[in-house]
């Protein structure tokens, strides 16, 4: 052995206790380091396996695609495989939706498409059914039994009139508890039936298929082509729908590897600063000892190995103490991971992923995430030693003799107090140690900057928000609209006008349901013409007074007051529509074609101002009126929304009562707050289980500085602590001591980490707001977080320093005098 | 145990052992010990005699496997770790080979630090005194570190005197010093210990200075064998 190689060994075995510290620190080091990767590098592989299971095949559709673009398009050359799929009508049922499909052979493959029993229809009167959609059809059968089914066909654009045919049975899929629960069904029916019903030059094909690959790696290349392909044969981007989970699961997804790497830099920076801030708090006290070693000829680069060598000894042990611990760890974040994080979302994702792990169907661990980890620890012990090293190797002979820090030039006079009690012993040891004290509150205090700002992007990210913006009041209930059903043509907006079923009638009977507090009326006037030609359905939305307030408040850019809005010739635009329209302003004037009922008008209204509105509140329309200006534009009842406003958010008697309501009425729909904040529950769910993770890694680290810094600071001055005691300390004076110390730091780092944490959390904020981030919508300071973070720190200080002290006076005065280390 | 008044310490047949079986040290071995109030006392003896040991267990810094010691007639061992830390603070006054200063104090808060663990009030003159005594005026706000050898352990000298202790126990407080340096820190510890009409106990290998002393007490393997 190399004679460096065992200085350094032997001074591992000497500095045991300082060591194991350290020890301590590269374990949870490597530890998080192997355990970020391979659960990182796991989820990713569970979410693909599930999605194989759960997604169709097919990379991308083109919708709305012609015979003869689908023959052109079927020789491209990128173009591994492809399907056909055509929805040739429903089947008319009252409340239930069954779509009439026709997919091809590829496309059924594509789909992941299999049947319960039987087989694909072939001849034009057979058909593919499910158990559910006999039972809304009313009637029984089994492969090869006739049914009768009423149903309308897609032709021109809109839904026919009602036809009757028997079918014959050739087929069964099988339902999900989705199908029942929203009673929306899928039925197979073979191409002749399709070409039969439907005049060749209507059809309409969804083309699916899977891109040749060769080559590429990464989702967003497949997805170039995708768009690549569309614009050959013009197919409009909204005509275009990308199957991400598909790809993502099958390619790598850009993002996903520096989101990892990001993570782990941050768990390097926090072992760095950690184990770092250890030798930097004991390499006073071997000065000493290096000065001598370089009085008896050791030159500069050897003791800078011996530290370097230290240092190495001590990871070669624990490295793989980490590597053991993570590997464990791993396998048990991921199945907690989706137990209690993830459980309220998709059950049926959830459902799969688990059988899947259980199954032992994802590969957990991979040698290259192990010797990655192995590596990153090494390079995080080296850097951490750099610092030492450097220092270690300037000690001059003589100042080292001398008992004093390389270069530094301590004070000789300094006024001191006159009066020496416990608390002022506590300030002379802290500032006379101030870089010491300010590296140790710093390297506390980063990591808990990381999980102010995580905790402040979290709290903001609210399902209760969110569900509050995407619906005004508990209820919103509005007329059942459908502009292209031959079958129900009062089902037009332009009639529903005419007898608008949201009357005094039906707002009565909802304002005397117990638990209703009001019910409040948005009007909408439809447009189009100018700059609206192309959407759609666009609206001007009439906002009754009682918002007034926050109406006003929305307002970003320009003003305007409710009252002003009253005459309806200004508007409010909502800023969505700036993303289409970039070049409008305040003060701009827009042509508005109206109409209302069946008559149509021209209008000219002036932008008075631009505003933020969730959508609950614009009811997705892009201008902003008051009520009464729409109304009085309107020779009709315009209210589109009731928004019912309860005292509970949810009430179940309420909402089985307006239920009812709904069902007897025929003409109105429903949605609940309850329901869109369930949704955005659970798609708040795997965000919300990535980043407790993230903030649990932190709250390690954190807490884990906290304890090497404490008991690094009793540690080194255990002689010093003696001699106090031995010229009468008593023990709850020294007890009352390191409390003192341990509260300055663990209030310094507070201070720090929940102040600075605070302030940075805000751009954080509003760089999430601005993005789109979780649907981010308001600022929410994380209080529960500053006010965990403060409890726990302060906790495990105290009773770290109970156990601390307990542990100093195990050893007799005497031994502490003579202590050396 | 009958006290005599003029003894200030008693020490009834103390034993410290250390290790076991062949390891087994008699650091001290059955001793029995009377100190008269206002004496100079000299322990002497070789290297690993015992003597260091015998003086932390009359200081209270260790507790002995048998035996007892009194100071100015209490029982220091029946004492509770809290009042034993107590009782040393104030009727106990330690001086170490290697001066045992807290580096982070100067001079001033070095020396009235036993007064405030006590929580007694400073008295600025008493202080002066001291440091007049030790010849320390114009250090007062220096920092341990600046300080030489001598001005070191006079320092810790002032340290062990300003509580006005009882008993004063020098743990040979010159073993560090140079000759010339050694003689005024030992006739400055004599005198002042004259002057405040206190007891002293020193362990010393030195001739000379056990010659200074009223009384010489040699210890070899735990026992005391010559008085």
């Amino acid at each position: 052995m190399k004679m460096t190689t065992r200085i350094a060994f032997n001074n591992m075995k000497y500095y045991k206790s300082r060591n194991i510290l350290i020890g301590i620190a590269v374990i949870l080091t490597t530890m998080l380091l192997l355990v970020v990767p391979l659960v990182g590098r796991g989820m990713i592989k569970l979410q693909f396996a599930v999605t194989d299971r759960l997604y169709p095949a097919w990379h991308a559709l083109y919708r709305n695609v012609d015979e003869e673009t689908v023959r052109k398009m079927a020789v491209h050359h990128d173009i591994l495989r492809y399907g056909l799929r055509s929805d040739a009508g429903y089947m008319s049922l009252d409340d239930a939706s069954v779509g009439m499909i026709y997919i091809d052979e590829t496309g059924t493959q594509l789909y992941k498409m299999e049947l319960l029993a039987g087989t694909f229809p072939a001849r034009e009167d057979e058909i593919v059914v499910s158990q559910g959609i006999l039972k809304e059809l009313g009637q029984e059968g089994d492969i090869g039994d006739t049914i009768t089914v009423p149903y309308q066909i897609f032709r021109g654009g809109e839904l026919d009139l009602t036809q009757q045919k028997e079918f014959r049975i050739c087929g069964f899929l099988e339902d999900s508890e989705a199908n029942y629960e929203k009673r929306m069904y899928t039925s197979l029916i073979s191409e002749s039936f399709l070409k039969n019903e439907v005049p060749e030059s209507e059809v309409a094909y969804r083309f699916l298929f899977q891109i040749a690959d060769e080559g590429l790696t990464a989702t967003d290349e497949i997805e170039d082509r995708i768009k690549n392909i569309a614009q050959q044969f013009d197919i409009p981007e909204k005509e275009m729908n990308i199957n991400h989970e598909y790809l993502m699961a099958n390619y790598v997804d850009p993002v996903m590897v520096p989101a990892i790497i990001m993570i782990m830099a941050v768990v390097v920076l926090a072992g760095v600063i950690t184990i770092y801030s250890i030798y930097y708090v004991s390499m006073n006290q071997r000065v000493q000892e290096f000065g001598r070693m370089k009085a008896i000829g050791g030159t500069k680069r050897q003791i800078r190995q011996i530290v370097l060598r230290e240092g190495l000894c001590v990871a070669l042990f624990t490295i793989p103490a980490g590597l053991l611990i993570g590997t464990f760890i791993s396998w048990g974040t991921m199945k907690w991971f989706f137990r209690y994080a993830v459980s309220e979302s998709n059950e049926q994702f959830v459902e799969t992923a688990m059988d899947i792990l259980e199954s032992g169907g994802v590969d957990l661990y991979c040698w290259w995430v192990y010797l990655l980890a192995c590596a990153v620890t090494l390079c995080t012990v080296y850097f951490s030693l750099v610092r030492p090293m450097h220092l270690a190797s300037k000690v001059s002979e003589v100042e080292a003799m001398r008992m004093q820090t390389a270069g530094k030039k301590r004070r000789s006079r300094r006024k001191g107090y006159e009066f020496l009690s416990v608390g002022r012993l506590t300030v002379r040891n802290l500032t006379e140690n101030k870089k010491k004290s300010a590296v140790t509150i710093l390297s506390m205090a980063a990591t808990g900057i990381f999980l102010m700002v995580t905790a402040t992007v979290l709290s903001c990210a609210d399902p209760r928000e969110s569900a509050d913006n995407t619906l005004v009041g508990q209820y919103e209930i509005s007329p059942v609209i459908e502009e292209n059903n031959k079958e129900h043509p009062e089902r037009r907006w332009s009639e529903i006008q005419k007898d608008n079923p949201l009357n005094e009638t039906l707002r009565r009977q909802i304002e005397e349901l117990s638990g209703v507090e009001r019910v409040d009326a948005f009007s909408v006037l439809r447009i189009a013409g100018g700059t609206f030609s192309e959407e759609e359905y666009q609206a001007v939305n009439g906002v009754p007074k009682e918002y007034a307030k926050e109406l006003e408040r929305g307002i970003t850019e320009g003003g305007v007051t409710y009252e002003e809005l009253k005459s309806g010739d200004k508007v409010i635009v909502d800023s969505a529509l700036l993303h289409w329209h970039p070049e409008l302003k305040t003060g701009d004037k827009l042509n508005l074609t109206i109409s209302d009922g069946s008559r149509t008008f021209e209008k000219e209204v002036e932008i008075a101002a631009i505003g933020e509105y969730g959508s609950g509140f614009s009811n997705y329309n892009y201008l902003i009126m008051a009520k009464e200006a729409v109304d009085r534009m309107s020779e009709y009842n315009s209210d589109n929304y009731f928004h019912v406003i309860a005292d509970k958010d949810y009430d179940e008697t309420l909402e089985q009562k307006l239920d009812e309501i709904v069902r007897s009425s025929e003409r109105v729909e429903m949605r609940t707050w309850k329901a869109a904040y369930e949704e955005w529950k659970a798609a708040l769910g795997i965000t919300r289980g990535v980043c407790y993770a993230f903030l649990g890694i932190l709250g390690v680290i954190s807490v884990m500085n906290l304890i090497n810094t404490m008991i690094n600071s009793v540690h080194v001055r255990k002689k010093e602590l003696g001699m106090m005691q031995a010229i009468g300390m008593s023990d709850s004076q020294l007890m009352k001591m390191l409390q003192l110390e341990g509260l300055f730091y663990t209030a310094g780092t507070l201070v720090i980490s929940v102040g600075l944490g605070s302030l940075v959390g805000y751009p954080v904020f509003l760089y999430a707001k601005r993005n789109g981030m979780f649907n981010i919508s308001n600022y929410h300071y994380p209080v529960t977080t500053a006010v965990t973070v403060t409890v726990v720190l302060l906790v495990v200080q105290i009773v770290l320093t109970a156990g601390i002290s307990r542990s100093v006076r195990k050893n007799s005065l005497i031994e502490r005098i003579r202590f050396s280390e | 145990m009958k006290m005599d008044s003029g003894e200030i310490l008693v020490v009834e047949d103390l034993v410290k052992y250390y290790g076991a079986g062949e390891n087994l040290v008699r650091a001290v071995d059955h001793t029995c010990l009377q100190i008269e109030r206002g004496k100079f006392t000299a322990i002497v003896g070789r290297s690993g005699s015992g003597k260091s040991t015998l003086l932390h267990l009359i200081g209270g810094l260790d507790r002995p496997d048998e035996g007892k010691v009194w100071i100015e007639g209490k029982d220091i061992f029946a004492l509770k770790d809290e009042r034993l830390a107590e009782f040393r603070r104030k009727k106990i006054g330690f001086i170490f080979q290697d001066y045992n200063l807290i580096p982070s104090l100067n001079v001033w808060e070095n020396i009235v630090l036993p007064l405030g663990l006590d929580n007694r009030k400073v008295k600025r003159q008493d202080v002066r005194e001291v440091l007049e005594k030790i010849g320390l005026t114009d250090k007062e706000e220096t920092m341990p570190d600046a300080l030489s050898g001598g001005q070191k352990q006079r320092t810790a000298i002032a340290r062990a005197l300003v509580t006005r202790p009882a008993i004063i126990l020098a743990d040979e407080p010159t073993g560090n010093l140079d000759s010339q340096t050694e003689l005024e820190v030992m006739s400055l510890l004599k005198n002042c210990v004259k002057e405040f009409g206190q007891t002293l106990v020193m362990i010393t290998h030195d001739e000379m200075i056990a010659q200074m002393a009223d009384r010489v007490i040699e210890v070899a393997d735990g026992k005391v064998v010559s008085d």
